[in-house]
């Protein structure tokens, strides 16, 4: 069926209603005289058929375009299952059919919004999942970098202090170089000195000698005077027995003068004059045993101390020559220490060098400790810096998502065919 | 009046010189048991025995430590014979009687105790014997 446009059809159905009435107004005449009558008639019959098809055909017109306005009131809806029926064969055709094109690409384009926002829930979901794993592990990479900025810094801490402590004990083992070079020197002196001392003591040794042989030729004269002694003390004890016995004769005497009576009184007389003299003789001899005992004490005192002096020149001879076989021993012990002092002193300026060679190792293990740990600085701000931007993205998600959400929405305001 | 006179125990003492028979000495004295401290024991003296009594511990005091002489005084009465130890003697000496009580017989007035042998032996009857 050709299309007509409104116009077209206006102007025939026109053209036909003139024809119509152009009838109806001949028969009118014909069976009417009357002129006004007829025309009266004609003028009421024309403007009844007039009314008659501008009814029919305003209904017509209005009645389609009701019709497209209630799909587009569904449409308006959100209902895009509905169909826009082709009636028109007129302009309101070409409406219905843009009407019906807008509607397809409608159902197409919320089809498409449906997909793209499913796609975009799902990319969203898994960009969160993906974002929050992201957010966790530059969490972990910021505590990781972290904690190895705080060892770096405990690092360089510990490496600065051991390249003092080695620095300090560097000082030391310095010192105790010099020191044993000293020793070294204080030993040559120590050997020279217990040399000198050796020989000191040899000749002590001698010059105890002499005064032991010296003591020895003394103490002859000394040890004579003493035989002497005991003889005179022999001696007096034979006086004083004699002396004894005069008294006691003497004694005896006058006991038999006095029984003699008158005839012994002169005998009695000279009786005691010999016991006064066998007293005096008596006091006399003990006077000089007393002296003669006090003679021989300081005799033997002297002997006494002359073994003492003996004795103790021996002890002495004894002691020097164990001093002698101590300062042999002291000479062979100081070159042993000599040779050792001098083997440490090689030893530690070994010991200095090699740690002067660890003391640059551990400033290079500093520096590198101190790179390190501004590296581990730059991290951790890289690290928050991404954290940062990941808390952003994950933000933007959520603005995302709620868009996402919002679109679904609103995609789901739309009923298509099949829902 | 002849009085032989020696010390003991700080005491002089005086016995008439009739008594005394010899002086002696290093003579060995054996002990006799049971006796007083101041009993020494006996000698043998030229066939006779002799009683020999400590005149030092006799006066019951220590017996001094002197000892100059280490004579012993015999003495010979009645057929009776007694020795006496005595810390030194002093001699004999001339003294007038003066009733068996003390006299004086030195210029510095020491007084001399008169004993007589039986006195002394009395004495030593009297006394308590040792163990």
């Amino acid at each position: 069926m050709s299309r007509t446009s409104i116009r077209n059809k206006l102007i025939l159905s026109f053209l036909v209603l003139l024809l119509l009435l152009m009838m109806v107004i001949a028969v009118i005449n014909r069976l009417t005289d009357d002129y006004y009558t007829a025309q009266a008639i004609s003028v009421a019959l024309a403007l009844a058929a007039g009314a008659v098809f501008g009814g029919y055909f305003s209904r017509s017109i209005v009645r389609r375009l009701n019709s497209l306005s209630a799909v587009a009131r569904e449409v308006s809806r959100g209902d895009l299952s509905k169909d826009i029926p082709l009636l028109s064969q007129d302009e309101i055709r070409d409406l219905e059919e843009v009407f019906a094109s807008m509607v397809k690409d409608l159902r197409e384009m919320i089809l498409d919004i449906k997909n793209v926002a499913a796609k975009m829930e799902e990319t969203n979901r898994t960009l969160s999942s993906l974002s929050g794993k992201v957010l966790a592990s530059s969490e972990e990479i910021d505590e990781s970098a972290m904690a190895i900025a705080n060892g770096s810094e405990k690092q360089t801490l510990i490496v600065q202090k051991t390249s003092l402590i080695i620095n300090n004990c560097l000082d030391q083992m310095d010192a105790a170089g010099r020191q044993s070079a000293q020793t070294v020197l204080k030993i040559n002196d120590a050997l020279v000195k217990t040399g000198t001392g050796e020989t000191k003591a040899r000749q002590t040794l001698g010059y105890l000698d002499n005064v032991l042989s010296q003591i020895a030729e003394n103490a002859k004269p000394v040890y004579r005077l003493s035989n002497k002694v005991e003889k005179i003390r022999m001696v007096m004890d034979v006086m004083n027995e004699v002396a004894q016995k005069t008294e006691l004769l003497s004694l005896n005497a006058s006991i038999e003068a006095t029984r003699a009576g008158e005839m012994g009184k002169g005998f009695a007389l000279v009786a005691n004059e010999i016991r006064s003299m066998a007293e005096n003789s008596k006091q006399s001899s003990r006077e000089i045993r007393r002296i003669v005992d006090d003679i021989f004490q300081d005799n033997n005192a002297v002997i006494q101390a002359l073994r003492k002096s003996e004795e103790d020149v021996e002890k002495g001879r004894g002691i020097i020559g164990g001093m002698v076989e101590t300062f042999k021993e002291m000479v062979s012990g100081v070159k042993e220490i000599s040779s050792e002092v001098k083997t440490v002193e090689r030893v530690t300026l070994k010991q200095v060098k090699e740690i002067r060679g660890l003391l640059s190792h551990f400033e290079a293990l500093s520096r590198l400790a101190q790179q390190n740990f501004v590296s581990t600085q730059k991290t951790t701000v890289g690290t928050r810096n991404q954290k940062e931007g990941m808390q952003k993205i994950v933000a933007l998600m959520q603005s995302l998502n709620t868009l996402s959400e919002r679109m679904m929405a609103s995609q789901r305001r739309f009923r298509l065919r099949g829902d | 009046m002849d009085i032989f006179i020696f010390e003991a125990a700080g005491y002089y003492i005086g016995i008439e010189a009739k008594y005394i028979y010899r002086v002696a000495d290093n003579v060995s004295i054996v002990p006799v048991p049971l006796m007083p401290v101041c009993y020494e024991g006996l000698i043998y003296y030229r066939g006779d025995l002799f009683d020999v009594i400590h005149m030092g511990r006799f006066m019951e005091k220590e017996g001094s430590m002197l000892h100059d002489d280490p004579y012993i005084i015999l003495l010979k009465w009645n057929a009776e014979k007694m020795g006496l130890i005595p810390d030194r003697i002093v001699g004999i000496k001339w003294v007038e009687d003066s009733g068996g009580t003390g006299a004086v017989f030195n210029k510095r007035g020491d007084t001399v105790k008169l004993m007589t042998p039986d006195g002394i032996w009395k004495k030593l009857a009297e006394l308590s014997h040792g163990s």
